[in-house]
């Protein structure tokens, strides 16, 4: 996969110096704007009517009128952060998301760096395992995961939710690629200045993992934000739900649809923020699932 | 790359002794301990286990009975794993090569250097980072009967359906929703690709007079293959995988017509708790999927 691998060398803004679009490509370029614009509002729509329809309270959802709210009321978003619910949904997606961010990292970051720095007896063959682990459909292994989590009295709890999902053997797999690069004397020189294990991974390595820890950062809390069905089958009480769970029981209840589009918008606002905020470490995440 | 010359077994013992036991190899098993305990309870036991209970019947009371290859012949002879394994084969059909297709075009349009590519690129992110719940609760309205898709068909005269309702359209419809979930993602592995592709070429390929199809066809394509291989292998999983839209778009229906592969097994499983069907049913997942890998790595492979 050579020609994945080289792409952060040549950034899109790199390929050509940007100068004055002469005249006779001013029109193509105009016509690319144009189609750009089109696909860009065709997939911005669903966006749009989510908030178009929270801003409809009532049962009138007449087209075209629906998507021109010519009263906005907030009153779906009222009912919907008033109800007991959505704030409990809120609050355990995002327990579940964080908690699982700093669990997977620091797992993931320990033994990567032992994977990629250290010499251990079944090193190949622990690591071969799993990434082969990887191949397997998800859905093969939910019905006897449930099992062991029910085994060990975790369904309807939220450590039963998050610690299944910490065994992530692509985040493993990342952190050694990432720690590989790492060269050998900054973590000589420190053993030679008499430092101990414990202390080399955590003063030397992991702050030259951030770049790493922020790609893998972004993927696993929005995994984590968007999953449906694990939380689904794990969790049965409505004041276990996550949010997605929750909406679609909302939605399965027959609740407006002004509340349930209220309840997306505050389900995906935090997505959006996280993708703002860490769009480039998100980028450079695809980039690298490109190379594998 | 160590050895100069070929080490007596002596040595190696003595050098493998001294890695067991050394200080550093100590620390190894600490740090990958965490690692390893959570992979076996939550990965590697399931895995096997899964393989297990498909051989078998688990009883709610937690026993269960080894039952040999039983599932499988009742999965086989049953009319509903069929019409899943041909939903599953239709919704594929579909999905794949209309995400691939937007995929590469989208990331044509916006290989570019033009003022507002970010912008254009970010919004194309958008779904990306949308959950498939949230996704379904919206196209579930865009596709109802007086919803906008039918409104705008209307519109241009032609007369729209009950997308959900049809077991014609359902699955085409819920491989729209999936298209548009997936193309950002898609876009920017293939434009990672086209991105590492020396201008030098297309400058080549210009001199010689090739228009910007021929540079398309001549230059791009032969040499985005590794991109739109994995896109194709990443989609082709994707779509054996699909659960999330369904479940919140259709539970299946309308009579099984969107009753695939992954919500069979669901169903089966979380509705019936019939744990030793399902899971025959995910080994059938399984197999299919590894077999798809294998025929993608197969053509792709021959014509590179």
């Amino acid at each position: 996969m050579t020609a994945t691998s080289t792409a952060p060398s040549r950034p899109a803004g790199a390929s050509a110096p940007i100068s004055p679009v002469p005249a006779k490509r001013r029109k193509r370029t105009w016509r690319l704007h144009l189609l750009l614009i089109v696909a860009a509002l065709l997939t911005a729509f669903p966006f749009y009517a989510m908030v178009a329809l929270s801003l409809q309270p009532g049962e009138a959802v007449e087209l075209p009128g629906s998507l021109l709210p010519t009263a906005p009321s907030f009153g779906a978003y009222a009912e919907a952060m008033g109800s007991r619910s959505i704030p409990t949904w809120a609050l355990n997606s995002t327990i579940y998301s964080v908690v699982s961010v700093f669990l997977v990292l620091l797992f993931a970051s320990m033994a990567g760096y032992a994977f990629a720095k250290k010499r251990f007896f079944g090193r190949e063959l622990i690591f071969w395992v799993f990434v082969a682990m990887l191949m397997l459909p998800y859905h093969l292994t939910i019905i006897p995961q449930y099992l062991v989590v029910s085994e060990l009295d975790g369904l309807n709890t939220m450590w039963g939710m998050i610690l299944p999902t910490i065994a992530n053997a692509q985040a493993m797999f990342l952190m050694r690629q990432f720690i590989q690069d790492i060269p050998d004397e900054l973590i000589d020189a420190a053993r030679i200045d008499g430092a101990g294990e414990f202390r080399i991974y955590w003063t030397i390595i992991l702050p030259q993992t951030k770049p790493i820890m922020a790609t893998l950062g972004t993927f696993v809390f929005l995994w984590h934000w968007n999953d449906f069905l694990w939380p689904l089958v794990s969790q049965q009480s409505p004041t276990n739900y996550v949010l997605t769970v929750g909406l679609s029981s909302m939605q399965e209840q027959e609740a407006p649809l002004a509340t349930i589009m209220a309840g997306s918008v505050i389900t995906f606002i935090p997505a959006l923020l996280v993708f703002i905020v860490l769009q480039r470490y998100f980028v450079r995440g695809v980039m690298m699932s490109g190379i594998k | 790359m160590a050895t100069i010359s070929a080490p007596s077994p002596e040595l190696r013992k003595e050098r493998r002794r001294r890695v067991l036991t050394s200080k550093t190899a100590l620390a190894a098993y600490v740090f990958i301990g965490p690692y390893v305990v959570f992979f076996t309870i939550f990965r590697i036991i399931p895995a096997l286990y899964g393989m297990m209970l498909s051989l078998g019947d688990y009883k709610l009371n937690g026993t269960f009975e080894l039952l040999g290859l039983d599932n499988f012949e009742r999965l086989f002879a049953d009319p509903i794993f069929w019409n899943a394994l041909r939903a599953t084969g239709v919704y594929a059909f579909v999905a794949i090569p209309l995400t691939v297709a937007i995929s590469l075009a989208m990331a044509q349009l916006c290989n570019r250097v033009l003022r507002g590519m970010s912008f254009y690129r970010s919004i194309f992110f958008l779904p990306v980072v949308t959950s498939p719940v949230l996704s379904g609760l919206v196209f579930v309205w865009i596709f109802s009967p007086d919803g906008p898709l039918n409104w705008v068909l209307d519109g241009v005269g032609i007369g729209g359906v009950n997308w959900l309702q049809s077991s014609f359209w359902v699955l085409p419809s819920l491989a729209l929703v999936s298209a548009w979930m997936n193309f950002g993602y898609n876009m920017l592995i293939l434009l990672a690709g086209m991105l590492a592709i020396p201008i030098d070429y297309y400058e080549a390929a210009s001199l010689d007079g090739a228009n910007s199809w021929q540079r398309f066809r001549n230059v791009t394509m032969p040499l985005l293959k590794p991109a739109l291989f994995f896109v194709l292998v990443l989609e082709t999983v994707k779509s054996f995988q699909v659960f999330d839209t369904i479940y919140v778009m259709t539970s299946g229906g309308p009579v099984r017509a969107s009753y695939t592969l992954t919500y069979m097994i669901y169903d089966q499983g979380f509705g019936y708790f019939d744990f030793g069907y399902a899971s025959a049913a995910g080994v059938v997942l399984l197999v299919i999927t590894l077999i798809f890998s294998l025929i993608q790595r197969r053509l792709v492979g021959r014509s590179a």
